[in-house]
């Protein structure tokens, strides 16, 4: 009681034209943040197709949820594309950083051109990509005919398609993470390398005990971002594969958006992006709690 | 309309944009009390038609011969306002409670929502409907466009009946007159090309393609106008109950799935030019909005249009699917007797000629080619004919929850079955028919 008094005599003795200065972020906040995440809350109990009533249904949208395999079935293949795209890209974010923060020559160029992909829009580089894995027409097959290989399904079959995906979203942001690795490279202390070097640590040993360790903050933070980038999984998808061959890209974000926007069941679709938020929470916790080794910065 | 635009159309943030757009701006325009002018005694009606050019042409123009004639009953032509689908902005619309007086832009499969909301009025209050529709629907077509309440709420207008276009130069060169009729002969020509694939490799024509990906909409450019055909016009539910689990589902999958084993059709798909425009594939399923898409793309194409193929062993009449588009009037219309006149003008026989004329589509009437009227035009327009012919043996979707859900769940196990020969097509089928159960049994 005594707070509360406290924090009203705080607010009354405060400068007003603050609040003042606040009201967009706040009219912003509650429009597009509060109000859409309430609202979701109610949705998950309800049944709506947006024309009819709302309509209680207490917990049997989570009971469809469970007993609905093409959920589990889009969680996993979420789960499949973290696991080749994050490593994937954390190792060539990593070369490319290593190399571009090397005295090479047009370091500043290469520096622009591998963060091009970053920039362009995500719909035009999936439709390009889509064209390039063509597998009667494309210019991979077209190519790898040519030297005499078979030609891949690259996205026409189940075991390829989310592989092809992973490649393809490793291209589009492999330009972020290495600028990302970059600035961690930069904040290494050069003096580590010429104290290796007297103690004649070689060019991988200063890599593996000098270069890992003072990246890893700059990991962590690559591997969260990937992890929550990779739960988005959607576009792509959306686009060249429609979420086959067989269900095998049917990602968690296109599901619920198939629930939502193609099926008008909005209630589900919020169900289902509760329990998606959970998993991607409990995952990233589970990420800090393995990754964080440390300060090396002292 | 969306399903019939093969591209992949707007992308999601766009289209969450669009429908906060619609809905905001809809609710901003929220009708006022006015559509009756109080002075002058005038009832003002608002009617939308399709976006595309041709039907706002004709709406036009209609709109202007009907205002002319009825100085007391205004109307207002605006066309759906954009989105990703019509059926989109009406289910908008009716959510926002601002849905014009009369719509001729219907798909029957999202009557079912539309009913549900008590959106739409039923015609059988007009004492004169009956002795209207009977004069130009054939009673057998009207019946599938009854609601399970017994009720009519959309008027059949116009139909796009889904129809096998082939490319006669390649199939004279492998020796075919005539295109072929039944699945045996489909396959054989298409063997043919794959040989002759197989022997040149320059040589880059199949007999048709399919977009392979699970999208619920492709399937009315395959499986549906099939099932249909080979059924004789059977459609997916029989009073609300799933009736696609018999010899005719499984034989379609069948069809198909020889297609692809045999390379007759390509696994693949493709975002560039329409494979039939650049004569690379010798048939394409598609209704009759594809002949001038031929004719101002590809005007060198020697193309005929034929009913699509059957069964060998297939008797009587030849059905399809037809992307049927119909007319309602909305139940937030406050003069339903004054709409009820503006919807008897639209479907009289002259603007039924209008509509063949500037929009090129088939108006839903069983005397379309013994009306002296529309003679002329089909003297001119040969290629219409068929469709025109065809028009009365096309059925659309059935009128049940949550039909995209259950022709996406049909869309996976044709995939799984006929793509990738993982499943039989009994097996497939009979997957198909359970969840479509489960989708029917949620909604209950």
């Amino acid at each position: 009681m005594k707070s509360v008094s406290a924090l009203i005599s705080r607010i009354r003795g405060s400068e007003k034209n603050g609040y003042l200065f606040m009201l967009p972020y706040i009219i912003f906040f509650c429009l597009f943040i509060a109000y859409p995440l309430i609202f979701s809350f109610v949705l998950i109990f309800h049944r709506w197709n947006i024309v009819t009533p709302m309509e209680w249904i207490a917990l049997r949208n989570f009971f469809r949820m469970f007993q609905d395999p093409l959920f589990a079935r889009a969680i996993i293949n979420t789960l499949v594309f973290l696991v080749l795209h994050i490593p994937l890209q954390i190792v060539i974010a990593l070369i490319f950083a290593v190399l571009l923060n090397s005295a090479i020559k047009f370091r500043g160029l290469f520096r622009s051109v591998y963060f091009f992909p970053v920039v362009v829009s995500g719909v035009v580089v999936t439709i390009l990509w889509a064209q390039l894995y063509n597998y009667e027409s494309g210019l991979f097959n077209h190519i790898l005919t040519t030297i005499g290989l078979p030609a891949v399904p690259w996205l026409v079959d189940p075991g390829f398609a989310m592989p092809s995906i992973a490649i393809m979203a490793t291209w589009k942001n492999v330009g972020l993470y290495i600028v990302l690795f970059l600035v961690g490279l930069q904040t290494i202390p050069a003096y580590l390398y010429e104290a290796a070097r007297i103690d004649g640590a070689s060019g991988k040993d200063q890599f593996l005990n000098i270069t890992l360790p003072m990246l890893n903050p700059t990991i962590v933070v690559i591997f969260i971002l990937s992890t929550i980038g990779g739960f988005s999984l959607f576009i792509e998808p959306y686009i060249m594969t429609g979420g086959g061959p067989m269900n095998s890209t049917l990602s968690a974000m296109l599901y619920i958006y198939n629930q939502a926007f193609s099926f008008n069941h909005m209630g589900y679709a919020a169900a289902l992006g509760f329990v998606f938020a959970l998993i991607i929470l409990s995952v990233v916790m589970l990420q800090r709690k393995v990754l964080e080794t440390g300060d090396y910065s002292t | 309309m969306v399903f019939l635009n093969e591209s992949n159309g707007l992308i999601v943030k766009e289209k969450i944009f669009v429908i906060i757009c619609i809905l905001f701006l809809l609710s901003c325009g929220a009708p006022s009390d006015d559509s009756r002018d109080e002075r002058t005694d005038v009832i003002r009606l608002t009617y939308w038609p399709a976006p595309n050019p041709q039907e706002m042409e004709l709406a036009d123009s209609l709109v202007k011969v009907w205002n002319r004639n009825n100085p007391h009953i205004q109307v207002r032509m605006q066309p759906i306002p954009v989105g990703q689908s019509t059926e989109e902005v009406l289910l908008a619309s009716i959510a926002a409670g601002t849905t014009p007086d009369i719509c001729s832009n219907i798909w029957p499969g999202a009557l079912y929502d539309f009913t549900r909301a008590g959106g739409l009025i039923p015609f059988e209050k007009f004492s004169d409907f009956d002795s209207v529709l009977t004069s130009r629907v054939p009673s057998e077509l009207l019946e599938t466009f009854r609601s399970p309440d017994g009720s009519v709420y959309q008027i059949p207008w116009k139909t796009n009946p889904v129809m096998m276009i082939y490319n006669k130069r390649i199939l004279r060169e492998l020796g075919y007159e005539e295109p072929p009729r039944i699945y045996s002969e489909f396959i054989r020509m298409g063997r043919e090309l794959a040989e002759r694939r197989e022997n040149d490799k320059r040589f880059d024509v199949w007999m048709g393609e399919r977009d392979i990906r699970p999208i619920w909409w492709q399937r009315f450019f395959d499986f549906l106008p099939f099932y249909y055909a080979a059924s004789g016009g059977k459609t997916l539910f029989e009073n609300h109950t799933v009736a696609f689990v018999n010899e005719y589902a499984e034989a379609v999958i069948a069809f198909f799935s020889e297609c692809y084993r045999e390379k007759v059709f390509p696994r693949t798909f493709s975002h560039q030019q329409d494979p039939f425009l650049l004569e690379r594939m010798a048939t394409n399923f598609a209704g009759s909005w594809q002949i001038p898409t031929i004719r101002r793309y590809a005007p060198h194409i020697e193309f005929g249009v034929a009913p699509v193929p059957v069964p060998d062993d297939h008797e009587g009449p030849i059905y399809t699917y037809g992307d049927f588009k119909n007319i309602s009037i909305f139940s937030t219309t406050r003069y339903p007797e004054a709409s009820w006149e503006f919807v008897k003008f639209l479907i009289e026989a002259d603007h039924d000629l209008l509509l063949l004329e500037i929009a090129n589509q088939i108006p839903v009437r069983g005397d379309l080619l013994t009306n002296p009227l529309f003679t002329d035009f089909f003297n001119d327009n040969p290629d219409m004919v068929l469709f025109a012919e065809q028009a009365v043996y096309t059925r659309s979707v059935d009128e049940v929850a949550d039909i995209k859900e259950i022709l996406d769940a049909l869309s996976q196990e044709y995939e799984a079955a006929v793509v990738y020969g993982r499943r039989s097509p009994a097996e497939a089928i009979q997957r198909a028919a359970r969840r479509a159960e489960l989708i029917i049994e949620w909604n209950k």
